[in-house]
């Protein structure tokens, strides 16, 4: 991964596009954009997974895969599916009545779809941070549904914005109170603050499951001892602890994506 | 205002209030971030509305996001409402700069129109209905 780019795969339903609008916006907001160029590009995000959402797996649960990496004035985003892809056939059920598309390309500089039959399909979007002068079929769905959200960050700036606004959505969904939502951003607020070599990937990684009014979050694969030091960070002198906020914080151990030892932090919130 | 508190009003999905001028026209106002998650929601009240036989404004004025699945819905009641003879109008006063963007961008300010003044909409759709404005 580059300086400031993020990914996220979390399941491809109705419910989740917001989670990932929140997201991008968060990045958005970092980059700089201002509020016109930000409501285009959460337009265009949300646009593009609409498709995903309504046409890669025709019912079926199955994975939505989002990145966005931040080039020389230009973000460039995909948006990928392990699905059939979003049809070609106009209108048939669809709720945008095929307006999508149309606003994609009306308020992003390009934007290209590739996949074929069992590969998925894949939006990649070019979207410069000025506004432009104007303003696939696939067939094996094997892919398994995430049952969580993972993201996967570039440790620095981007983080913050990024969780806070992701956690946000999830809490918001779950029906946390006002209160509680913003006691879930503060936990996100305190997990940005881990370095880069708390990581044990270089990646600031975060799996979050909701459900039943509560989130369940797992931050790692962090580095030895990375665990201990995030729990004290939690300590804030004069004024209690974070961990009062969960119902469950522990730090644990487990693998990672290459089978190898490490710790992670582990908390849970309810509203 | 906090950070904090900016996430913790923005990552919230929208609402919806109707309410009833009279027995024969309701104004259904749209406010918050709505979307492909909403727009069941939005389509039923919609449809319920026609099936009640009662003329419609819709109110985008306090919504801060809406997607083409809310363009199609709306799109759509307008269509079932001309085909029962029902009033329907869409207003949006002071929107926000995404909710302008895409009724600009696909058109649709001057293609359903979108009245600048919810108390202009709510005129047009009880004329269209060929009712007298409460």
């Amino acid at each position: 991964m580059t300086a400031r780019e993020f990914r996220l795969t979390l399941p491809a339903t109705a419910e989740n596009v917001i989670v990932v609008r929140q997201a991008v916006a968060g990045l958005g907001e970092v980059l700089g954009l201002s509020p016109q160029r930000l409501a285009d590009l959460k337009t265009v995000i949300s646009e593009a997974c609409n498709n995903v959402v309504l046409h890669a797996y025709e019912g079926e649960p199955g994975p939505l895969e989002v990145s966005a990496e931040p080039r020389s004035g230009e973000l460039e985003i995909q948006v990928s599916d392990r699905g059939a892809g979003f049809q070609p056939r106009a209108n048939e059920g669809d709720p945008s009545l095929g307006l999508g598309l149309p606003l994609i390309a009306a308020l992003s500089d390009s934007f290209e779809i590739s996949g074929g039959a069992g590969q998925g399909s894949r939006t990649t979007i070019r979207f410069s941070y000025e506004a432009p002068e104007s303003a696939n079929n696939g067939t094996g769905v094997d892919a398994q549904a995430p049952e969580a959200l993972e993201m996967a960050i570039t440790p620095g700036e981007l983080v913050k914005p990024v969780l806070a606004r992701v956690m946000g959505a999830l809490a918001a969904r779950a029906e946390f109170s006002v209160d509680r939502l913003a006691d879930t951003v503060l936990l996100g607020d305190a997990v940005s603050s881990s370095g880069e070599g708390d990581f044990a990937d270089g990646r600031v990684g975060i799996k979050i499951q909701d459900g039943d009014g509560t989130l369940g979050v797992r931050v790692g694969p962090l580095v030895e001892g990375a665990g201990e030091r995030l729990l004290d960070e939690m300590d804030l002198p004069g004024a209690g602890s974070l961990r009062s906020l969960t119902s469950r914080m522990e730090v644990t151990t487990g693998e990672t994506a290459q089978g190898e030892k490490a710790e992670f932090l582990e908390f849970e919130v309810t509203s | 205002m906090p950070a904090n508190e900016g996430i913790s009003a923005g990552v919230r999905t929208g609402e919806l209030a109707l309410e009833r001028k009279d027995a024969e026209l309701a104004v259904l106002t749209i406010s918050g971030e709505h979307d492909l998650s909403t727009a069941p929601n939005l389509r039923r009240r919609l449809d319920g509305l026609i099936d009640e036989r009662v003329s419609t404004v819709v109110d985008l004025s306090p919504a801060t996001f809406i997607d083409s699945s809310i363009l199609g819905v709306i799109l759509d009641g307008r269509r079932r409402a001309t085909e029962a003879k029902l009033g329907f109008a869409v207003a949006c006063s002071n929107g926000s700069g995404a909710v302008d963007r895409v009724l600009d961008v696909t058109g649709l300010r001057s293609e359903l129109p979108v009245h600048a003044r919810r108390e202009d909409a709510v005129t047009a759709a009880s004329g269209n209905s060929g009712k007298s404005p409460p």
